[in-house]
Order: structure tokens, then sequence, then C-alpha cells
């Protein structure tokens, strides 16, 4: 049996997990659901956020605390002595000076206890890094843009892919970067709120999960909205019509560049850790694809449904897998693939515009249209 | 003789990312749609041979021709059961690239599955194993150093004679050339792009075998380089599949030559941006010559340069 403790942990995982794709899947349905750019290359941005709070604020904390100097200029400081102290008699060498990636988990824990007495450097070391990994987001949109203005669909994609893939391989195989295939820890900025922390974590992924989501909503029911589907449905119609392409479509890649890449920087803080292996095509790329089209591309309804089907489903199959997995000769964590492959294929030939399809938005809200239609019959 | 290992490395790659872009290819000039699980029939044909060689005690070069069927069969049920369904459907470009998304998220989990319960049942390895040991020598080399090269050139000549001499080549280019009208003439178009699938899934999946009595083998190692196929394929142009196969050597050599090199000048720290060697190509090839190697006119380029040095 399962006791309330276990049950908690496992709604609260699957909403952290949910909130983290949908802010994914928001940003992918504002380039591919509305402005019809298939990104193929998802994970660049998640990953360049990941990657800044893997590689800059331990980095700044570190410095700014003298950790990297060594256990003799930190003697006097009470925390930093006491995390030291005891290491510092078997590795004579870190009384000297430390390597921020050498010594990655001495240096995680000595910061780990600077920053759990401490919230409001917490909080504030949160927000800068979210708002640091967001500027290094829209920077990477614009880089994805430079191809997304040129090329026809097929190239893109490739292209696309191609640049998502490297900077997770260059993640991984750069040990200076992120710790390469050993990883580094994240500072954990929920630490001070003790075994809070999770929910904290969800909940902040899930605040900015709805504001994104709020966001993308707005602009697909707005005149902007309608400048983005008439660049879907035909590209050179919306030129003669007067709308500049190629600004517009760079701007999406900025917009929807920079909410993935604070989802990468949230989930980064989320797991306290970064692994560059965990930053592959599969669960930021194609596992956003698979929710936008059997959710139905477009439609913002669509986008909560599928994520929300997506989820549960996979987080259940996930949880439960000791139940199932003496049943079967094969670990299931290929299951879920084969069995979300088969459900795409079929949706993708059943119901290509996926469960909710997306409709034509009215200019005028219905209510407000019908009130119109009143006033001017009365003045009759 | 003593050859560096790394020039072996390197032609043994490279013939091979030549056959994987060649297939690549040939599948893109009939349905116009990269194929995202390509890569993949490389691993295909990576778990049968470690099956034929370790589990049946086959001869691996023996083994070569049930891979081909293997990997075209599989080829043919993306063609038919994913891909005809949603063109008949006129799905979109990106509907497509899709299903062949959701292909390749089956494979990999098929293999996975395969690759779970054969070490678990014959107590093989079945991730990052290496089989060199099952290949046979040829002139004191390794024969794969030998076999690559030659059936990546043999596959080439053999292709351009059929395309060329026969009835079924001809009917075959008319049908990617021109579709309507080789259906107004009598050719059964979507047969020849049957055909062509199971060609390109086939040449694949050998072109995996191979790989697999050298490199470390496993069931993601074609999800791995199918960025290099990609950009292989983009360098050779996605028109011809001579093009490709000029791509997939280029972008072999220059990708383990080349990072050895860019290693031993400025340091070993470059080897790890390896990957950026495809990229790299790719966005050379878009800037400066965008339709690919095989269209650039070598001809009148030499001219303009010999009219620079000139004037």
């Amino acid at each position: 049996m399962i006791t309330e403790q276990q049950l908690f942990t496992f709604l609260l995982d699957i909403l952290a997990y949910f909130a983290i794709y949908l802010i994914v899947n928001t940003s992918l349905n504002l380039e591919y659901g509305l402005t019809g750019i298939p990104n193929f290359g998802k994970v660049l941005a998640v990953a360049g956020g990941a990657f800044v709070v893997g590689a800059v604020p331990g980095r700044v904390m570190a410095n700014q605390l003298g950790i990297l100097m060594g256990y003799r200029a930190v003697e006097n400081d009470p925390i930093l002595s006491e995390c030291l102290k005891t290491l510092a008699q078997i590795k004579p060498k870190i009384l000297e000076g430390m390597d921020y990636i050498e010594d990655n988990a001495v240096v995680g824990d000595c910061i780990r206890r600077v920053m759990v007495n401490d919230p409001l450097l917490s909080i504030s070391l949160l927000a800068a890094t979210v708002g640091l990994a967001a500027a290094v987001g829209a920077a990477l949109g614009f880089v994805a843009s430079y191809p997304a203005i040129r090329l026809k669909e097929d190239y893109l994609a490739m292209t696309l892919l191609a640049m998502g893939e490297f900077l997770a391989q260059v993640g991984y195989l750069d040990r200076t970067l992120v710790g390469g295939t050993l990883g580094v820890f994240a500072p954990d900025p929920y630490g001070w709120l003790g075994e809070y922390r999770f929910m904290a974590s969800a909940l902040v992924i899930l605040f900015v999960a709805l504001l994104f989501f709020y966001y993308m909503r707005q602009v697909s029911l707005s005149p902007a909205g309608r400048v983005l589907k008439s660049i879907r449905d035909q590209e050179v119609a919306a030129e003669v019509l007067g709308k500049d392409v190629v600004r517009v479509k760079q701007k999406v890649l900025i917009v929807s560049s920079l909410m993935a890449s604070v989802a990468g920087a949230l989930w980064a803080f989320n797991s306290q850790s970064v692994i560059a292996s965990n930053y592959d095509r599969f669960t930021w790329t194609f596992w956003p694809w698979v929710m936008v089209i059997i959710g139905g591309a477009g439609n913002y309804k669509g986008i909560l449904l599928g994520t929300a089907v997506f989820v549960i489903l996979r987080r259940t199959i996930d949880t439960y897998r000791y139940v199932l997995e003496p049943l079967i000769p094969f670990s299931l964590v290929w299951l879920d693939r084969l069995l979300f492959g088969i459900a795409l294929i079929i949706v993708l030939i059943v119901r290509p515009q996926g469960i909710l399809p997306d409709r034509p938005t009215p200019a005028i809200q219905k209510p407000y249209l019908r009130k119109i239609i009143e006033t001017i019959r009365q003045q009759k | 003789m003593i050859i560096d290992p790394i020039i072996r490395d390197a032609v043994i790659f490279a013939s091979m990312l030549s056959l994987l872009t060649l297939g690549l290819t040939l599948t893109y000039l009939t349905t116009k749609v990269p194929n995202f699980a390509h890569g993949s029939f490389a691993s295909i044909g990576m778990m049968s041979m470690l099956t034929f060689t370790q589990l049946f005690g086959l001869n691996p070069y023996l083994s070569v021709i049930p891979i081909f069927f293997i990997g075209g069969g599989v080829a043919l049920m993306l063609y038919l059961f994913v891909l005809r369904p949603l063109i008949s459907r006129e799905a979109s470009f990106v509907s497509q690239m899709v299903a062949t998304i959701a292909f390749e998220l089956i494979l990999v989990a098929v293999l996975n599955i395969y690759a779970d319960y054969f070490t678990q049942t014959f107590k093989i390895q079945s991730r990052g194993f290496l089989i060199r040991r099952a290949d046979v020598r040829i002139f004191d080399q390794p024969g794969v150093f030998i076999a690559a090269p030659t059936l990546a050139i043999a596959g080439v000549l053999i292709l351009f004679m059929v395309l060329n001499k026969t009835r079924f080549g001809v009917g075959l280019r008319a049908a990617i050339e021109n579709p309507p009208l080789a259906g107004s003439l009598g050719i059964n178009v979507k047969r020849m792009y049957t055909y062509s699938w199971f060609i390109a899934g086939g040449l694949g999946s050998v072109a995996g075998s191979l790989l697999a009595l050298w490199f470390q083998g496993s069931p993601v190692y074609g999800s791995t380089i199918l960025i290099s196929i990609f950009a292989a394929a983009i360098v050779g142009g996605l028109q011809n599949i001579y093009g490709a196969v000029l791509g997939g050597y280029l972008l072999g050599f220059v990708e383990i030559l080349g990072t050895r090199q860019l290693g031993l000048w400025i340091g070993p720290w470059m080897t790890v941006y390896r990957p950026l060697i495809p990229i790299l190509a790719m966005a050379i090839t878009l800037l400066f010559a965008p339709r690919g190697l095989a269209a650039v006119k070598w001809r009148g380029l030499f001219r303009s340069f010999g009219k620079g040095v000139g004037a």
C-alpha cells in the first residue's frame, strides 16, 4: 500500500514535470503551433539555461566566499571552516586552493551550508540566475533565427536539430563547462525552506509556467496572434499584406527560446545538479513535440491537455514500474518511447490536427459581437 | 604494413557514413522528407551483426546479406505504414518529419528492449560491445578496413549501373524527377519509391553492421551519428546520390582526421569540439554552396579564379 507521504511526493513530482513541460510546450507552440517554425532544436535553449545554472552561480558564489583560495583563506569564517576542516586534514592540497570542477562536491557542500542560513541571498541568486538564463536563451534564439528565416522547412529542421545537439554534446564532452560526464552541483536556492524545498520549487516553476502560458494565450487571441497564424498558413500572403515575416519570426524565436531557457534553469535548480547527458534531444525536443502534436498544435487548450495527459501517463509508468518490471524481461524505461511513438503515429494519421484542433480566432469575442448586433437592431 | 590506427578509423567511418548518406538522400529524393530515423537503421545493423556473429557464429560477411533484408524490411514498414498513409492524406512536411521522429522513438525503444533481452538471456554484453575479434583478416589487415571502402565503392558503382543501364533504373529516375509524367508513361511511381526505401534501409543497416566490426557498438549508436549523416547529406546537396557519397567521405575524413589535427595543432581540449565539425560543414555549405558540392560548377569556379589572378 502507498502511504499519504508517498502519494504526496508522487503528486508533487507530477506537478513539477507538468509545469516544466508546460513552459517548454508553450514556447514550442509559439514557434510551431502559431508561427509554423519547425523547431527541432528545442533542446538548445533548454540546455543553454541549465548550463548557465551549472556554470555561473556556483562559480560566482565560490569566488565571493573565497573558497577557491583554499582552506587557509577562509579559516576565520565559522561556516566554511567547519565545512572544510575535516577534509583539509585528509587532503592537504585544499589548504592552498581548490578547483571548481575538481573539488565540485566540497565547494557545493560549502555553498549549500552558507545558503541554507541566508534566504535573501538564495532568492536573489535564483532571480539573478534565471534572469541571466533568460538573456542567454534570447541570444540562443537569435542565433537559431539565423537559419530559421532563410531555410525551407526540411533544411531548417535538420539545421536546428544539429544546433541543439551541439550544445548538449559540448556540455557532455567539455569538463570545464558543466563538469562533462560527471556533472556539477547547482546551488540550491530553496534550501532554506527545509523539507518544503521541492514544493517551493514546483510552485515557482508552476507560477512561471502559468505566466508564460497566459502570455501565449493572450498572444494567440490577439491581432499579433493572427499575424503569426497568417505567416504559418500562407507566408507569401502575409508578406504581401505588409507583414515583415523575417522580423516576426526572429522575435518569436527570441521570445520562445527565452522561455525554454528559463525552463532549463528552473529545472536545474529543481534537481540541484546539472548533468549534460540529461539534456538530450529525446527529453527536451521530441517529448515536447509529442505533447504539442497530440494535444493540438496552435490551440492553447490543446497544449494544456497534451501536457497533462503525457506527464500523468509517463510519470505513472515511471513510478509504478517496480510493479510491472518483474513481469516483463526488459527495462520499462523504453516502454514510454514505444507507446508514445505508436500513439503519435496514430494521431498523425487519424487526427493530424491533434485532440483539440486549432480554430480560427474571431477578431471580436462572441458575446461582444452579439452586443454590437443587439445595439444595431435597437437603433433600427 | 603498419597503418596509423586513426587512418583505419577514418577510412571505415567515412565509407560507412557515405553509405548512410546515400540512403538518406535516396529516400529524401522520393518523399522530400528527411528521415529522422535513418540513423537507427545503422543501429539495427549493429545489433543484428552482434546477434549473427556472437550467437549464431556466422561469418560477418555472410551476415551482411540477411542484415540488408532486415534493414530494408524495417524501412518498408516506415514507408508503407507510416509515410504513405500520411502522404495520401496530404499531410504537411512537418507532420511527415514528426512521423519519422515517432518511428525513431519506436526503433530506439525496440532496439534497447532487444539489447536488454539479449543481455539477460544470453549473458552477452549488448551496450558498448566490441566484436572486432569476429572479423577476418585480409592481407594482414582487419577485414573491415578493406571491406568497408570496397563495399561503399561497389555500392555506388552498382547503383550507377542500375540507374543508368537498366529499365528499372531509368524508371526509378523518372519517378523521382517527374512523378506525374512518369506515372502517365506507365511507370508505377509508388512501387519505385517502395524499392528506393527498401534499398536505403538495407544500405543503412549494412553500414551499421560493418561499423560494429570496428567501433564500439550500442543500440543508440545510429542516433548519435544522425547529425553527421544530415551534415554529409547537406554537403552533398540532397539532390543526387553521387553528391551524397562525396559528402559522406568528405565529412567522415574531416570529422576524424580534422579533429585530431586540430587537437595536435591547438591543444587536446580542441577534440571536445568534434560535434562542431558537422555543424560548421552545414553552415559553410548553406552559406556558400546551398545546393551542395554536386551542384557547384567547378569549371566555372576555376575559370573565375584564373581571371582574378590574371587581372
